[in-house]
């Protein structure tokens, strides 16, 4: 193989280069010795056949690097010699390269460790085949796309059957069901799917078998699939388990398979335990004949070839057969597809992308003190500079010989950042907002290390460029007698003034956007909920379908449960509630109508948030009434059918009336239907995140509208675990197989829904903190550069009778003048730039004025301290010794 | 004795390969052949010959060893590899071609 024989021939020539050299010589000295025998031979006396031999030959040195050159191994070498040149330089001058690489290090961390999330997150494939291929598909409105919904169990039956665009697809539900036969009764987070998911998915079982297409016929046997995890914990890892029978709500299902721990689906849902057809599902089930009730989510991988765009226009094409078909549930409805990467991760794409463009700005901030640090050594180094250009060093070689330097520099400071990165990573693992779908863990691993080395590389690029061709550009004769202490100072120094204007006007961009998610966050946890969080802690029960079936069994067993609650010492006051403010599995919302009013048209439907309240919940949450009256013990299933609406409902539907006694016609399907009188308006409540403004909301009595379970919520001064254990004791006196979960307090329930503002204001404001120290540095270290370069006029000026505050006005204005430029240029940017962080901002607009202001004026008071301190040191300069110095 | 002429560049290659192709040979001896197969005519110099061998070496067309030679000493002694007669072939092709094509316009010029 010829590519091996180059190899080993340039290996041999790198690793022996000593032999290989000799044995050149060898070979010419035979060549030559060859030329002189003959000579000899001739009868030429030897010591003139030698002579006239070698001037045969030529240039034999020459002749020996030419043979030298074709070895192609020349740069290498040189760039060996450059880096233990440059290793010698680093450690003759600690001082310089600990700061240059702690810089590096901060830079490149900060780098590495958001790239590690971004990494986990957004470009990691999902871990099925071909998962562009995957997407999802809801129904909406045609009026209102963004209202998203499932699809009924019919219409996925049509879709499937009828489309040539998808290979495969699939239907998924989820709630939770009662395992009983394993121990004690408790929840398991159950999937209701159609059989096709495993295959779709490639979802490989840990034993026995994934549901097949039989099992998903109607009629089929009940079979269960079980996590790892439930199999495990429940099951004790028993081998025979499958085959084995297993309860879900008092229905026997038979084990056929265990699913290992990877398998999720959807990615960022919370773990499943158990999955079952739709068909055999407890509650599902029988909903499935229900063409009105939209319960599946669903999956479909498009054929390979298909695009997109194709697709949506397959649906367009369905969506009008099914409304021909099925006028009373589809008219008016849009199948509608979106890219299943896109729906699992849209929620942090922006963000991300704004956090690693933050890093980078800082880490140009590092570079550009990096750079003028490199400078002022440049220019001390001058005279050796000059030394080695007069031996004969092209300006290419000296170049080279000054990027090894940085490369070096950077390499090290990369080092240091990625042992930073993985410090970090490990760090705010538990910061994470737990909403962060992550499609492989975070970690530093290779594309996090690549991606170190290659920043390095760049930034070493960066920082390095600059100085090594002004240092290098420099007069040879001046600075040889003049020790290099004057040339090339004027354009190193506009160099310098720029990088200073550059990184104020980065840290400037920085603040800007660090200040607005600041103040945004402020706002946020400043907001008022409508309610108060303050010693309430929530639990939830759930009412299994086997042993409460009717809608009376669960008012009673609620009005039992408040009774004995109520007994229970320690618990101040509870109530009932189903959903709660902030409910992990989001809010219900239900279309209404007004009696006495026309009909809306489809488009502008009104819409509000459904909560079902046992009487006292405004009281225990402290929720204030406005006008009416709130619920009592009497509005049961026996009497009228009452509502209570909140401020924003009443403002926006009946403006400039009177809503009490008014009727509207709402409820929990299929009670759709049912008039309501109207009896109180309460305040507002922020039901879905503390960060969105509160919609309209409708209250209902949860006796006149029950349902199998809900959120105890108690107001309590006693701890979380005491609270639980009342409530477990009072739920158990009633029915001892019932499980009480999710026991959380509310405070803390709060924190967690704006867990994902926290964490990116978190790393967003200690990367603006990096860039302030950057710029103070840089500041720093410009002012004092020069007022060193400036010591003589100085000396002068004060000769000539200036004053130390002259002196001081004088290198502080230079600092200032700076600092304003880099500041102006830096609020254009940053105007600019904060536009793309709209999205993330609650409340202020991304040109918040006040923050804009705030930021300038903490930016140019930090610059002004930074340039004062080397000024302060110049007004002390003894104009004598000054003088006498240059 | 006529002033050998300078060698086409590019033919050097080609000659050593040629030279090389039926019989190890050192430098010496390379320049010697291909001096006296010429007639006399082509006289390649140290300071082209040796760089050239040293690169066809490098680029791995030719391979070199140490040893005992008519020379009366160890010397350094160069044959083909498979890949340099491969090399060869395309360059004896290449040159064909070219003084044919040469041949014509001189011949009907």
């Amino acid at each position: 193989m010829r590519i091996v024989r180059i190899v080993k021939q340039r290996l041999r020539a790198l690793l022996d280069h000593s032999r290989s050299n000799a044995e050149l010589r060898s070979e010419m000295e035979m060549h030559i010795q060859q030329l002189t025998n003959e000579a000899v031979a001739a009868g030429m006396p030897p010591a003139e056949a030698r002579a006239l031999a070698l001037r045969e030959f030529g240039p034999v040195a020459l002749i020996e690097e030419e043979c030298r050159e074709t070895r192609r191994v020349r740069w290498l070498q040189d760039l060996a010699r450059d880096l233990l040149y440059a290793w010698r330089m680093l450690r003759l001058s600690p001082g310089f390269t600990a700061v240059a690489v702690v810089t590096l290090a901060l830079g490149i961390g900060a780098n590495s460790a958001v790239f590690s999330i971004v990494d986990a997150v957004l470009l990691r494939a999902l871990p099925y085949p071909n998962p562009d291929q995957l997407v999802l598909l809801f129904q909406a409105p045609a009026k209102r796309p963004d209202a998203l919904s499932t699809l009924s169990y019919r219409d996925f039956l049509e879709c499937r059957s009828q489309n040539r665009v998808f290979s495969g697809m699939a239907g998924n539900a989820f709630h939770d069901l009662t395992l009983t036969g394993a121990g004690e009764p408790f929840l398991v987070n159950a999937a209701a799917v159609t059989p096709e998911l495993f295959p779709l998915l490639n979802a490989q079982p840990l034993s026995g078998r994934t549901l097949l297409p039989e099992d998903g016929r109607p009629g089929a046997a009940a079979v269960a699939v079980l996590s790892e995890s439930l199999w495990r914990s429940r099951f004790g890892s028993h081998p025979d388990i499958v085959g084995q029978s297993i309860a879900l709500d008092m229905r026997s299902f038979t084990v056929v398979g265990i699913l290992p721990a990877g398998f999720r689906y959807p990615d960022g849902a919370p773990r499943q335990e158990v999955w079952i057809s739709v068909l055999q599902d407890p509650l599902f089930g029988p909903l499935t004949a229900r063409p009105g009730v939209r319960l599946l989510g669903v999956i479909a991988r498009l054929k390979p070839g298909v695009s997109l765009q194709q697709a949506r226009a397959a649906m367009d094409t369905l969506d009008a057969r099914l409304a021909g078909e099925f006028p009373a549930q589809d008219a008016g409805f849009a199948i509608r597809l979106a890219p299943y990467r896109d729906a699992v991760v849209s929620n942090v794409r922006s963000a991300l992308w704004i956090l690693l463009g933050a890093v980078v700005l800082v880490l140009l901030m590092g570079c550009a003190n990096i750079a003028n640090l490199l400078l002022s050594r440049a220019t001390a180094r001058a005279p050796e500079i000059a030394m080695r250009a007069a031996l004969g060093a092209s300006r290419a070689r000296l170049v080279r010989q000054m990027l090894a330097e940085s490369v070096l520099l950077g390499l090290l400071g990369g080092a240091a950042g990625v042992l930073l990165a993985a410090g970090a990573v490990r760090g705010f693992q538990p910061l994470l907002p737990p909403d962060v779908v992550r499609i492989s863990p975070i970690h530093v691993g290779g594309p996090v290390l690549l991606f170190a080395l290659l920043l390095s590389l760049a930034a070493a690029l960066v920082f390095g460029f600059a100085p090594a061709f002004f240092a290098t550009a420099s007069n040879l004769h001046t600075n040889l007698k003049e020790g290099g202490a004057r040339s090339g100072r004027r354009r190193s120094h506009h160099v310098r003034n720029f990088l200073a204007v550059a990184q104020v006007s980065l840290a400037m961009v920085l603040l800007v956007a660090g200040g607005l998610l600041i103040r945004s966050f402020a706002l946020v946890t400043a907001a008022n909920p409508g309610f108060d969080p303050r010693n309430i802690i929530e639990a939830e029960i759930s009412l299994p379908q086997f042993a409460y079936a009717k809608p009376q069994q669960w008012a009673e067993f609620a009005d039992e449960l408040l009774d004995r609650l109520q007994a229970q010492p320690g618990l101040q006051d509870s109530a009932l509630a189903a959903p709660l403010p902030m409910d992990r599995q989001g809010q219900a919302a239900f279309e209404f109508a007004i009696v006495g009013s026309p009909p809306l048209p489809p488009s502008q439907a009104a819409v509000a948030d459904y909560t079902t309240v046992s009487p006292g919940y405004f009281r225990v949450m402290g929720i204030p009434l406005r006008r009416g009256r709130l619920f009592s013990r009497h509005d049961g299933p026996s009497n009228p059918n009452v509502a209570i609406v909140s401020e924003t409902l009443a403002l926006r539907y009946f403006p400039n009336q009177d809503p009490i006694g008014r009727q509207m016609r709402f409820g929990f399907p299929p009670n759709g239907n049912v008039p309501r009188e109207i009896v109180g308006v309460v305040g507002d409540v922020r039901d879905v995140a503390l960060a969105q403004k509160p919609g309209p909301m409708m209250y209902v009595p949860f006796a006149q509208a029950p349902l199998y379970g809900g959120e105890v919520v108690v107001r309590s001064s006693s701890g979380i675990s005491t609270v639980a254990a009342a409530v477990r004791q009072a739920v158990h006196s009633i029915d001892k197989n019932l499980p009480v979960t999710d026991v959380a307090s509310f405070p803390e329930m709060l924190g967690r829904s704006v867990s994902r503002e926290r964490f990116r204001t978190f790393l967003l404001g200690s990367f603006s903190a990096i860039a302030l120290l950057l710029a103070a540095v840089g500041i720093f270290g410009v002012i004092s550069y020069s007022a060193s370069q400036r010591s003589r006029e100085i000396g002068i000026r004060v000769a000539v009778g200036a004053r130390r505050r002259d002196i001081l006005r004088l290198l502080l204005g230079q600092g200032a003048g700076l600092a304003l430029l880099g500041l102006g240029i830096g609020m254009g940017f940053a105007s600019l730039l904060t536009r793309l962080m709209a999205g993330l901002l609650y409340s202020i607009s991304a040109t918040d004025p006040l923050t804009f202001g705030g930021v300038a004026l903490i930016l140019f008071a930090v610059a002004i301290a930074a340039a004062y301190i080397p000024a302060r040191r110049a007004t002390r300069i003894d104009p004598i010794v000054a003088l006498r110095h240059q | 004795m006529p002033k050998p002429s300078d060698l086409l560049q590019g033919t050097l290659d080609l000659l050593i390969l040629k030279t090389i192709a039926n019989k190890p040979l050192h430098g010496w001896g390379i320049a010697r052949r291909i001096q006296s197969l010429s007639g006399e005519a082509l006289a390649v110099g140290q300071g082209s010959l040796y760089p050239a061998l040293h690169r066809l070496e490098n680029q791995g067309w030719i391979t070199a060893s140490w040893e005992d030679s008519d020379l009366g000493r160890h010397a350094k002694v160069y044959s083909l590899t498979p890949d340099g007669r491969k090399q060869l072939a395309r360059e004896l092709q290449t040159w064909n071609r070219l003084s044919s094509a040469v041949g014509l316009v001189i011949e009907n010029a």
